[in-house]
Formats: structure tokens, sequence, C-alpha cells
């Protein structure tokens, strides 16, 4: 046990004291911190909307809706350097002034046009051509203002007065999503979303990552025969734990950081957007549980040792870096097919899918805690994936430290399946 | 290596093993062919022995059994008094294995201080005993402490200095060697032969590997002769000699003048001689008379600086004994 002890201390320092652990581990937060603020910034400094004031405004209406629409977009936000120039044609002009317009928007001379006619006075419709019509705000904000716009002529046909009718259409109307478990309100939807597909993608890198870490580890002590040194002094099954837990610490700590440092973060959002001078909306952190985290961490080591096991049992088969990166390739294909079902089961966290990602033993550790940051997870699906798991984790440990207590000493030519089986068979 | 080296005193309460291994009917097969075959040697507590045989002979195979690092067929293997399965007979034997190597990216004193930990020496005492080591071979002096250093920085020969620090750090009873010379430069070589005799003086028992009759015949007290995995012969060295008789004719010659071989190709005189130019090593044919031999080396017209019965060397027991059959193909890599 002391032994296994000095293989974990080992493990542990030397990668948490390496230059590559530091820098990521620092890295992680900033990058956070640059998600967070950075779009925050940006918009503040763009008025969040592409410049329409170089759109010119075909109007075909007959109603003078074209004058009253660059009002509304000259005045509707600061970022606006200029009013909106305006053509008043004939209904039957329209498709002539569209194609001198459309050659000037192609020599730059215009970033677009927007044309209103009769339908549009109808509420049906409007349209726009332009540089603009792939930036979802700007469409958003001419939509709106073509509507409010449209509205508020309509109003006034109708007799009320052009005062009342601006200010009833002025309506900057944005739409909150919350949550709602059977415990309760959760936070908003999309915060939780992302929290859970940020933990996901979290424990899907550790487990590549520090699975990785581990296999060129062992490659290490192959190829430089310190492993014929350390297993005349304790087994190979310990050595194999060892290494197992110490890197698995060493992933852990990192995770700890980061989540850490995203807390505060996100707890000291507002006073930390206040301090820069840019606007904060409020943000509700998505309550966890105890019970939550405990399943995490369970989750976590059950899954990390399942694949830290197979990687280090890989790296001892293998004598280069270019054989490591080809019998590698199936484990992490499993890791990399476990992260594909993120996506699917953040959409439906209660679905057919979800329930049987979760119950894999190669997927549970990233899917499952996916489903518990969503929905309620039924305590029946979360014993059960706990069950398999752990079962599959004792049945990985057990192959790959008979294919390790052989590989580790085996020079020479990378073993065939078919060896490698005889080895698990008789080792 | 120098050859002063420092040795901490054994407290072994009341124990009286004869004998420091015990090695009966082990048998370890592979994939197929088999690498070691009833294989039974005894070490004496205390002595420096010879585990020698041809490259692939199941050396190393013998080696990793005795350290349970791979786990025999058949037979059973007793270290120090104890099965080799106990794990706590472990921290009293040392390995230097024949191919040699350390984390690279470590520096020198964690990693001792890590092999240390493996063999259950506390922090502290590791820690005085690496400076201890460190001084002795050179590795720190007052301009520089290699043991601040990364691995990488050392050289090659540095290097296996440390490694063998590592060997010693929990000052085992029991030292097991697997081809200490090999690859050793000229320097380093005799500072190991230095070693191994200081280690014999203090009472250590030495097990070293090699396929180096001639080093082998110098330092030991025992040897054992594997070849193909099985045994050839072993015994104390004095009595493997003395029973291959003084059949063996040690004989010296000025310049090449004369016809000497053709005296040599007589079979009723000569069995086997072992050519070095101007030193011959002369099996006598059974019944021969070496006044014989002598009188027609003599009338063949060469000086004779040496003509002397001699015992055999170890060298040539060898050559008897393993002969063609030394080598089998595809063995390499379990020595």
């Amino acid at each position: 046990m002391d032994k296994t002890w000095a293989v974990i201390k080992r493990e542990y320092l030397e990668r948490v004291r390496s230059k590559w652990f530091v820098i990521a581990t620092l890295f992680g937060p900033v990058l956070l911190a640059t998600m967070m603020i950075v779009p925050a910034w940006l918009s503040l400094r763009s008025g969040g909307i592409a410049d329409l004031s170089e759109t010119v405004i075909v109007d075909a209406s007959g109603a003078g809706l074209g004058d009253r629409l660059a009002d509304a977009l000259a005045t509707g936000s600061a970022r606006m350097r200029a009013r909106p120039e305006v053509r008043v044609v004939d209904p039957g002009d329209v498709a002539q002034a569209e194609s001198l317009l459309t050659r000037d928007v192609m020599q730059k001379v215009h970033s677009g046009y927007l044309v209103v006619d009769r339908e549009t006075l109808a509420g049906e419709r409007a349209r726009y051509a332009g540089r603009a019509a792939t930036s979802l705000p700007a469409i958003d904000r001419l939509r709106t203002t073509v509507r409010n716009v449209v509205m508020a002529a309509r109003l006034e046909t109708a007799g009320i007065d052009p005062e009342i009718a601006r200010n009833m259409t002025l309506l900057p109307l944005r739409l909150e999503s919350e949550r709602i478990t059977e415990r309760g309100r959760g936070g908003s939807g999309r915060v939780n979303a992302l929290f859970s597909f940020g933990l996901a993608f979290l424990l899907y890198m550790s487990i590549l990552l520090y699975g990785q870490a581990i296999m060129r580890g062992v490659m290490e002590e192959k190829q430089t025969r310190v492993a014929e040194v350390i297993v005349s002094s304790l087994r190979p099954d310990a050595l194999l734990a060892g290494k197992v837990l110490g890197v698995g610490g060493v992933a852990f700590t990192q995770i700890a950081a980061w989540v850490l440092a995203g807390w505060v973060m996100a707890t000291f959002r507002a006073p930390i957007f206040a301090a820069m001078g840019l606007p904060a909306t409020p943000m509700r952190l998505p309550e966890l549980s105890i019970t939550f985290g405990l399943l995490l961490l369970l989750l976590f080591a059950l899954g990390f040792i399942f694949y830290a096991a197979l990687f280090a049992a890989v790296g001892s088969m293998v004598n280069t870096d270019q054989e490591a990166q080809q019998a590698a390739t199936p484990l992490m294909m499993l890791v990399i097919f476990a992260a594909l079902f993120i996506q699917p089961v953040l959409f439906n966290p209660s679905g057919r899918l979800a329930q049987w990602v979760s119950l894999l033993p190669f997927s549970a550790p990233i899917l499952m805690p996916v489903r518990l940051a969503t929905v309620q997870v039924p305590w029946v699906e979360i014993i059960a994936c706990l069950v398999i798991l752990a079962a599959s984790c004792a049945l990985a440990v057990w192959i790959a430290a008979r294919i390790y207590r052989v590989g580790l000493l085996m020079y020479g030519k990378k073993p065939t399946l078919r060896e490698v089986a005889r080895w698990v068979r008789y080792a | 290596m120098r050859s002063r080296a420092i040795f901490y005193a054994h407290a072994v309460p009341g124990e009286t093993i004869p004998n420091a291994l015990e090695i009966n009917g082990v048998r370890k097969s592979f994939a197929g062919h088999v690498a070691v075959r009833d294989l039974s040697l005894v070490v004496p507590r205390g002595a420096v022995y010879g585990l020698l045989g041809p490259n692939g002979a199941g050396k190393t195979t013998t080696i990793r059994m005795i350290l349970n690092v791979i786990v025999p067929d058949a037979g059973v293997i007793t270290v120090l008094g104890h099965p080799s399965t106990d794990t706590q007979v472990n921290n009293r034997v040392g390995y230097l294995p024949e191919e040699r190597g350390l984390y690279r990216k470590m520096k020198v004193r964690s990693v001792l201080r890590f092999l240390g930990a493996l063999k259950g020496v506390n922090r502290r005492a590791a820690d005085r005993r690496i400076d201890e080591w460190l001084d002795r071979l050179g590795l720190r002096t007052p301009d520089k402490d290699w043991g601040d250093a990364k691995v990488d920085e050392l050289s090659r020969g540095m290097q296996q200095k440390v490694q063998f620090i590592g060997t010693m750090l929990h000052d085992p009873e029991l030292v097991i060697l697997d081809e200490p010379f090999s690859g050793l430069d000229p320097v380093n070589a005799q500072a190991m032969k230095d070693t191994v005799v200081d280690l014999r003086r203090r009472g250590h028992t030495v097990l070293f590997s090699t396929h180096l009759m001639d080093q082998a015949e110098r330092m030991c007290d025992n040897v054992c002769i594997i070849a193909a995995g099985a045994k050839v012969l072993d015994g104390e060295m004095g009595s493997v000699k003395a029973s291959h008789g003084s059949r063996t004719v040690a004989l010296a010659v000025d310049g090449n003048a004369g016809d000497i071989r053709s005296v040599l190709r007589d079979p009723r005189l000569v069995a086997r001689a072992d050519d070095h130019t101007r030193f011959y090593e002369i099996e006598l044919s059974d019944g021969a008379d070496p006044q014989e031999l002598l009188r027609r080396v003599l009338d063949s017209g060469v000086r004779v600086n040496r003509f002397e019965l001699v015992q055999p060397s170890l060298h040539q027991i060898f050559l008897e004994r393993v002969g063609a059959r030394g080598v089998e193909e595809g063995m390499s890599g379990h020595g």
C-alpha cells in the first residue's frame, strides 16, 4: 500500500508541477472569462446590430411607410450614423429600382435595401436584400421595426391618435425562459443547458486527454525500461492502480480548479461587469444539490478508471508512438462516440435514446451527468447506470491488469489481438 | 563508478539462513518455447554467483522469476529464506536490469527518492543515503550537484551511476545484476567489478548474469552455466574446474616460425585447440602424453615460452560443455 502510494504521489506531483498542467489549468478560466466578457463588450461597442444606416428604403406603399421606417430606425438605435435614404417609387417601378440598388450594393455604394409596398401595409410581407441578411440581430431589428411601424400606421388609419399609436407600438419585449422541475424552479433554461453541455464536454475532454496521458506514461516506463525496476519492487497491478489514481487525481484537480473558477465568475458576474463598465443581465445559476455533486463525482471516478485502465493496457502493449495511435483508436472512438450524443441527449434528456446511452458503460460517465443536470432522472435508472458502470469498470481493470502485466516487459513487435487475448487468459 | 562504496550494517537478528537463494525445479515456457526447464541452483550467502550462458539461454527469465516479476509454471524459489512471492522479501533484494533507464524528465534526487520509496525507504533515510552515494560516485561536488539536475541532462555513464544508486539505496542483502558489464566503458566496467568485490567483502550476496566467461572466472565464487533454458553445470568455481581435470595445456610461443599447426591437428594428441596466434589453450586427447606433445612442438621449430599443464578456463569448459547448442534461434529477448 505504501508503494502504491509512492506511485500515486510521483504521478500526481510530477504532473501537477509540469508547465503544461499549470498553463492548461489557468487557460480554462481565461477562456471562460473571455467567452463571458467579450460578447458583452462587442455588443456594447457595435450596438449589437450591423449598421443599417446605409440601407435604402424603397417605398412603394403609397402611404409614407418609408419615412416612418427611416425615422424609427434612426431613433431606435444609438449606433445609427444617419437616417436611411428613402426612395418613394410607384408600385410598377419597384423592379427597376431593385435592379439599380442591387448593382449599388454590389459596388458597395449601399449596404442593402428594404422594399415596403401595399402588401407590407396589409401586414403580409416586406423584403430585404443586402449584406446584413446573415446578421440575425439586424434582421430581427428590421422585422420588429417594420412590424411596429406598420402597426402604428394601421392604428392611425383606424382613427387612433398618432402619438398614442407610436407609444403603443414601442415594445422592447424580451422573452426570458426558466426551467421548472419536480423540485420547483431551477434557474434559467438556457444557462442550465449551457451548464450541462459544459459539464459533459469537460468530462469528455478529461477522459480523453488524461486517458492518453496515462497511456503515454506507461509507454515511457516501458520504453525507458524503468518498468523493469519498478515491477521488481511492487506488483504490476499495484503500479497500474497507482498510475490510474495518481493521474485521476490530476484530472480531478484540474476540473475542480475550472469549476471553482467558473462558479466564482458566475457568482460575481454582475460586479465584474460593472467594474468593466459593461451592462450585465442578472443570471440565475442552476441550483445543484449535494446528491448531484456526489453522483457526478462517482460517475467521473468510475468512468475515468474504466477508460484509464484500458488506455494503460494499450500503452503497455505497444512500443512506438505510431503503434500507440493505432491501438488506441478503438478506445478513442468509444469516447468520441459518447460525446456525439451530448447534443441529442441535451435536446431530449428523458427520451428513449438518452435512457439507453446513459446506461451503456462507455457513454454513461459523460451522458448521465447531462441528464442529471437537466431533468429529474428516476432513481431506478441512476442505480442501474451505476451498477452497470461499476461492473464494467471492474471487468476493464481486470482485463487491463492482465494485459499490462505481460505487455510491460514484452518488447519487439506489436502483439496481435489473438496474442493479447492469450495474455488475458493466462496472465 | 569508483570502488569506494558505502554500506550499512545489516540487522538480521537470529537469521541463520545458509543460502541467499534456492531455486528448485523451476520451469517457464512462453507461447510454445521453453525458456527455462527444470532449473535448480543454490546461491550461498555472501557469495558472488555467476549465472552464465549465451544470449537467449534464459538468464533474464530466471532473474525475473527470482524477482517475482514473472511466475514460474512449476518449481519453487526461496529468496533469503522466504518464498519469492512474499512481497516483504522484495525490500531486501536490489535489482539492476540489463536494459537500464530512468524517467528522463525527473530530477535525479526525485527519481532516487521514488525508487527508495518503492523499497520501503522513508524520505529522511533516503535523502541521507542519496547524498552519501552522490558524493561517493562523484555526482555531487562543491561545484555541481547533479542530484538537482534532470535525468536527461546527465551523460550515459552518469545515468548508469544513478541507476546503480537506485539499486543500492535500501541496502539490499541480495544484489541481482543482469549483465552489469554490458554497455560499460572500460573505466566503468572496472569500477563495477570493484563494486561487486566490495559488496562481497561487506557480506552482501551478489548474483550476476553475464555471457563474458573471463569476467565471471575472475570474480565468481560459484557459477551456473545454462544453455537453451537448461542447466549445463553448476558449483563452486574451484570444483567446477577441478572436475574438468588437468587435461589442458597452456602453450605460449615466440613469433610464428615453424609448423605448429600440423602438430595441433593431430587427433591422437589434441582433442581441441583454441588458437590465439601466440597463445594456445589445448585440450589433450584421451591417453595422450603431454611429454609427447611438448616434444612434437619443439620439433616443429617454434620457440616455446611457456608450456604448462593447467586447469581449463571457464571459457574452455563452456565451449566443451555447451558447444554448438549454445544459442537457440529466436530466444533473444528472454536472455
